[in-house]
């Protein structure tokens, strides 16, 4: 099913693509240097004219547009720098050191507030400029590769593109570029150069005692991560009962999840079982309404004085007391589970029902005639041919849960509060607890360091399973 | 012997019947009693001691849409629907773009730039929110349903790993037969593999469509003070705050119903396709 | 919608994207070379004036944009308020942009982008000292003896800090009391918590307390005699002293009465007039209760507990709501005198005749209506025992709940004075 390559590369796991791909890097770099050395030392007048203005080489070549776009990015980037940018830069090192200040008016009866520097704005202004500054160099070495090449071709006597067929260029054989760079930018804008924002806040002590416009903070090394292993024992105590709790939770919400799911559709597949739309349409139904909806309908219901209590206590009898489902530490842990299977058990029934169908028939004639029962074959084809096709979906899934935050949010918001941990309660998964310090506790540099241990792991975890399950695919029959 | 097969067949069909009929109780009858919660004459989030309401109305439906200088249902449903429209289209082209790149077109770069995606998109999300918010107040678009659509498209191309795996499916031996014809490779891309993947843009459709219905922490961040763009989520999260719960609580079950129709029918319509979707085309329906 | 379309509608809404960065950045960056400090700040919250003409007093023929924060609720009040203003003052030119932002949410929306921030903005006066601590309040200092002299003593109190006013004391209602039924429950049975219990429990009836909030829980420890203070910046608590263990005794008996039925504040108005017959809960929930119970509607201050044997008051916190100035506004007199007016007599007996809030000016609190008002005489009554919410830091509530959870839950597999000496570390590591 997978491309050709795509199979090479994952039989050689990971260790093996880190190394090809640091050797392929450092001869890019070193044949990118040659390249533009030579510009230098070869390039004639136009050409060496492009290092200091951009497109120059391009422009006086008749490549005009071409010429006119590399000029405009370094004024645009110059203006940018002089206006803008180099005004932060300069105090990445402190993050400001102006404070906030005031004067007395006597004519008003006030004070006038002077503000001082925004420490957070200037950290965040910084990588944005970094970011830029990046992305003008490679502009600016694309310029002077494409005035050396223009060179080299002049000479060869060959007829430079026009803009047109370079746009053209972009429809073909540099079709990749075209498709790739909008989501790329959106990318970068939007998911990378806030993540190194939140990465340098890991390093810095921007906490609720160092919060602007009143206060700077600045950076502080290691501190953060050293509180978290060890130095608090409080912290580290609730940073690894919470991550055990979390890591139980991906796995109920993830695997059992779908293999209930895969029960359930068994069931409605099942031979002689009439109105199959009917019963998946009821489990389906349940997908409809917001997640938030049904949370905050079940936060309502499982309540001491809720809707199932009062069914179980006062219509049928059952029970004397309110069960505690959601402030008894172990039930509410385990009442999020089965709530969140509520949830997430349809998404399993249409996957794997719609999977079920397709397993071919004759597996499972031939391993009849081998005398196969109805478990193993359920143990020999059944799961493992729903895990070859839907290994990806299920480490998605894994990562989501682990990072569930809506679930636990809407539904106990992390509680019940428990003594044992610091500022958080028996439900709080690592990323809810890490937005209640930022949210109500401010603590960003703690939540930013929990945020950066959350993702470590997940990464592990994932680049984990996926090198393993590459590797059971090759064993795998049913292709 | 014949018969005693037959009636073995019968009786387990029979506890499949009974299970079936359980669990389906159990998984519709919260649904069912938001629902009925939505007729409810009486006021509030709790009913004492009793579970069937004592009188039922239209009241709740009436009054999203009448009494709107507190809580403007209507305007906010038309706020979600129009970032929810704006930012599936562009989602959906994002992750057929990035998936089409690294599933067809071989360039130096394919190979790194699939690990750099798939690891990026575990980062937890809303830890950069207020980098987020701040960025696009430096492009003045904070507070706007503009940058809400940004948002929820912008990493959109992180999640090309299904859609690869489909075009992955489609033989190859067609795009090169059109590129021997003259096709440029967009032409391909445009003419033959997208009209291809209708499961898989229907599974993404569907998906990112959904995003802005649910989504809570993100719009609250980016909307702020802004009542006039909020979402529909941000907006009937606020009447559960305590000063007017007693009197909107039926008013937000009402709400929610009126939400959870068209995805319903959306769902049980595509559903099929949603299979294909994530199973990456394995499966052909 | 066809391709195409789509195509095109995509690509234009990148360009004018594109289009508002450039411009946005170049505007910014001319603003940044006044102002260095502050080139993000949104053209909506400097107005229509530049930064440094701040300092120049509002002599008329000004125009000034302002941006307010209040609740939903408030907003149609607010607009009317707002224009009153505008009216009062003809010499300068008003414009106001509204923006709904609740008292409780309000530290945290503020902290999270001060630069845009609303120029004045209503909030809950627990929240004034972390706004405080990042400079984000004004200091009040136009009309301060005025404002000190026209409203309650407890209510500038929660607007001060360290002898310095912040903020505009605007209600007095933000606590809680004792709602009941008046057909089951009498003035007498009120008086005590055994009382009320006795009585629930003869009748199969509940009584509603949300022990496990910080908020509420700490009525038993200040019956005690209990506190929480601060000293510089750092929290400190007794509640693990021997009165705080008689207390935590008495809230184990009460969590553990059959009548005792705790929950989420939405509980008391499901189940007031049914069988629940008295509750602890604030003016909120006032209008809801007055429309359950009809003639039995009644409320009065919190009860007596038993603590040791002996009967004591049960202490509450008294909250405050305040109006501030964005210490980084660019119209501080304008901001800084409708604050004053959005809090003072006439506004305040307003609020309470269309929203019935407690007023903290003491003129309007005079007002026979006022004193009429069950739900705010109930107030009045418990503030003789209420403290002030001031000195309690964030790291209070979190621990504070988990204590009276695990009560609730009857979960005694730690001793009480175990528990509490837990409370108190993480309450004061905070």
């Amino acid at each position: 099913m997978a491309a050709k390559a795509d199979r090479q590369q994952k039989k050689d796991g990971l260790g093996a693509t880190i190394s090809r791909g640091v050797r392929g890097f450092g001869h890019a770099v070193s044949s990118f240097f040659k390249e533009i050395g030579a510009a230098f030392s070869q390039g004639d007048w136009r050409t060496r004219t492009s290092f200091i203005i951009m497109g120059f080489g391009c422009f006086t070549r008749k490549q005009f547009v071409k010429g006119l776009i590399y000029f405009a990015v370094e004024v645009l980037f110059i203006l940018y720098m002089v206006f803008f940018g180099a005004h932060y830069l300069q105090d990445i090192g402190t993050l400001g050191t102006n404070l906030f200040d005031r004067e007395w008016d006597e004519a008003n009866q006030i004070w006038i507030n002077i503000p001082g520097d925004n420490s957070m704005l200037i950290l965040l202004y910084s990588v944005l400029s970094i970011f830029l500054c990046i992305f003008f160099l490679v502009i600016y070495f694309s310029n002077i590769r494409a005035a050396w090449q223009a060179q080299q071709m002049q000479t060869a006597g060959k007829k430079l593109p026009n803009f047109k067929k370079s746009l053209l260029g972009l429809l073909d054989e540099k079709l990749h570029v075209t498709l790739l760079t909008p989501p790329a930018i959106g990318v970068l804008m939007f998911t990378v150069l806030p993540v190194v924002f939140m990465i340098c806040l890991a390093f810095t002590n921007f906490d609720r005692n160092h919060q602007p416009p009143g206060h700077l903070f600045t950076w502080v090394g290691l501190d953060n991560f050293k509180d978290i292993f060890g130095g608090n024992q409080l912290k580290s105590y609730t940073f690894f009962s919470l991550l055990l709790w979390t890591v139980i939770w991906a796995i109920f919400s993830t695997f059992i999840n779908y293999f209930l799911g895969m029960l359930i559709a068994l069931m409605i597949n099942k031979k002689g079982i009439k109105l199959k739309g009917l019963w998946r349409t009821l489990f389906v139904v349940s997908i409809a309404v917001p997640a938030f909806v049904t949370l905050l309908l079940m936060r309502n219901m499982l309540q001491d004085a809720g809707t199932i209590n009062v069914l179980l206590q006062d219509v049928l009898g059952w029970t004397d007391a309110p069960i505690h489902f959601l402030t008894d530490g172990t039930l509410a842990r385990i009442t999020v589970i089965i709530v969140n299977y509520w949830i997430g058990i349809p998404y399993s029934i249409i996957i794997t029902s719609g999977i079920l169908m397709n397993i071919p028939a004759d597996l499972y004639e031939s391993a009849r005639i081998d005398g196969a029962g109805p478990w193993k074959q359920f143990t020999r084809i059944t799961t493992p041919y729903m895990l070859f096709i839907t290994t990806p979906y299920l480490i998605t899934q894994f990562i989501q849960n682990f990072n569930n935050f809506n679930a636990i949010y809407f539904l106990t918001a992390g509680g019940p509060q428990t003594l044992a941990y610091y500022q958080a309660g028996s439900t709080d998964l690592l990323v809810t607890w890490l937005y209640k310090l930022t949210v109500q506790w401010q603590d960003y540099n703690l939540a930013s360091t929990i945020g950066i241990l959350v993702f470590v792991i997940c990464a592990v975890i994932s680049l984990a399973t996926f090198n393993l399950t590459a590797s059971a695919k090759r064993e795998e029959t049913f292709q | 012997m014949k018969n005693s097969i037959k009636a073995r067949r019968r009786f387990g069909n029979g506890v499949v019947y009974v299970v079936l009929a359980a669990l389906g109780l159990l998984w519709i009858s919260p649904i069912v009693y938001l629902v009925i919660s939505s007729f409810r004459a009486e006021k509030g989030s709790f009913l004492d001691g009793y579970i069937m309401p004592r009188g039922y109305t239209l009241d709740n439906y009436v009054r999203l849409f009448t009494d709107t200088d507190q809580f403007n249902y209507p305007r906010w449903f038309l706020n979600t629907f129009v970032v929810a429209v704006c930012s599936c289209i562009i989602s959906t082209l994002f992750v057929l773009m990035v998936a089409y790149a690294l599933s067809r077109l071989r360039f130096k770069m394919r190979r790194p730039i699939m690990n750099i995606a798939l690891v990026l998109g575990m980062f937890p999300g809303f830890m950069s929110m207020i980098a987020i918010y701040h960025l696009l107040k430096v492009i003045n678009l904070d507070k706007t349903l503009v940058a809400l659509v940004l948002v929820y498209s912008a990493g959109a191309g992180l999640t090309y790993y299904i859609t690869k795996g489909f075009f992955d499916t489609i033989p190859k031996a067609m795009d090169e037969a059109a590129i021997l014809d003259g096709a440029t490779r967009f032409q391909v891309f445009w003419k033959i593999t997208i009209p291809m993947s209708k499961p898989i843009i229907t599974y993404t459709v569907l998906t990112t469509f959904m995003a802005p219905w649910l989504d809570y922490i993100m719009a609250s961040v980016i909307m702020k003070d802004n009542y006039q763009n909020y979402t529909i989520a941000l907006g009937m999260y606020r009447m559960l705050e305590r000063e007017s719960i007693y009197e909107w609580y039926t008013a937000f079950c009402a709400g929610a119903v009126i939400v959870g129709i068209p995805i319903a029918i959306l769902f049980i319509v595509m559903q099929r396709y949603y299979v294909e979707g994530v199973t990456g085309g394995s499966v052909k329906g | 919608m066809s391709k195409k379309t789509a195509a095109i509608l995509l690509s234009a809404l990148m360009l004018v994207g594109l289009m508002a960065g450039c411009s946005s950045t170049s505007s910014s960056s001319t603003g940044g070379t006044s102002t260095p400090a502050t080139p993000g700040s949104t053209p909506a919250s400097t107005g229509s004036e530049a930064g440094g003409d701040s300092s120049t007093p509002a002599t008329g023929g000004e125009n000034i944009s302002l941006r307010v924060w209040g609740p939903q609720e408030e907003q149609a009040l607010l607009k009317e308020m707002c224009e009153a203003f505008a009216a009062e003052n003809p010499d300068n030119t008003y414009t106001f942009e509204y923006g709904v932002v609740g008292e409780n949410d309000a530290r945290d929306r503020f902290l999270e982008d001060p630069a845009a921030a609303a120029d004045v903005f209503m909030f809950a006066n627990d929240h004034l000292r972390d706004l405080v601590k990042a400079s984000a309040l004004y200091e009040v200092t136009r009309n301060r003896d005025d404002i000190i002299s026209r409203n309650v003593e407890g209510s500038v109190a929660a607007a001060s800090l360290d002898e310095a006013l912040y903020a505009y004391p605007m209600t007095a209602d933000n606590g809680y009391f004792l709602y009941y039924d008046s057909s089951v429950l009498s003035e007498d049975d009120v008086q005590t918590l055994d009382g009320i219990l006795a009585v629930a429990n003869e009748n199969g009836k509940k009584v509603f307390m949300d022990v496990s909030n910080g908020y509420y829980i700490v009525s038993f420890f200040f019956g005690a005699g209990d506190n929480i203070w601060l000293e510089g910046d750092a929290q400190k608590c007794d509640f693990n002293n021997e009165a705080g263990l008689a207390a935590a005794e008495s809230i184990k008996t009460f969590t553990a009465d059959p009548a005792f039925i705790t929950g989420e504040d939405a509980i008391i108005t499901g189940g007031m007039g049914e069988s629940i017959i008295a509750g602890v809960s604030g003016v909120w929930n006032a209008e809801a209760l007055q429309e359950k119970l009809g003639d039995n509607f009644a409320a009065t201050k919190l009860p007596t507990f038993t603590l040791n044997g002996e009967q004591a008051q049960m202490g509450s916190f008294a909250g405050y709501k305040l109006v501030g100035v964005n210490s980084l506004t660019s119209q501080p007199v304008a901001a800084m005198d409708l604050a004053n007016w959005l809090t003072n007599q006439e506004n305040q007996t307003k609020r309470f005749e269309t929203r019935q809030l407690g007023p903290s000016n003491t003129a309007a609190a005079a007002d026979p209506a006022v004193k009429e008002n069950i739900a705010l005489n109930a107030l009045a009554m418990q503030s003789a025992y209420a403290k002030p919410q001031n000195d309690v830091l964030g790291g209070f509530w979190n621990p504070a709940e988990a204590f009276g959870n695990a009560l609730e839950a009857k979960d005694y597999s730690v001793d009480l004075q175990t528990m509490l000496d837990n409370l108190v570390s993480q309450v004061e590591a905070g």
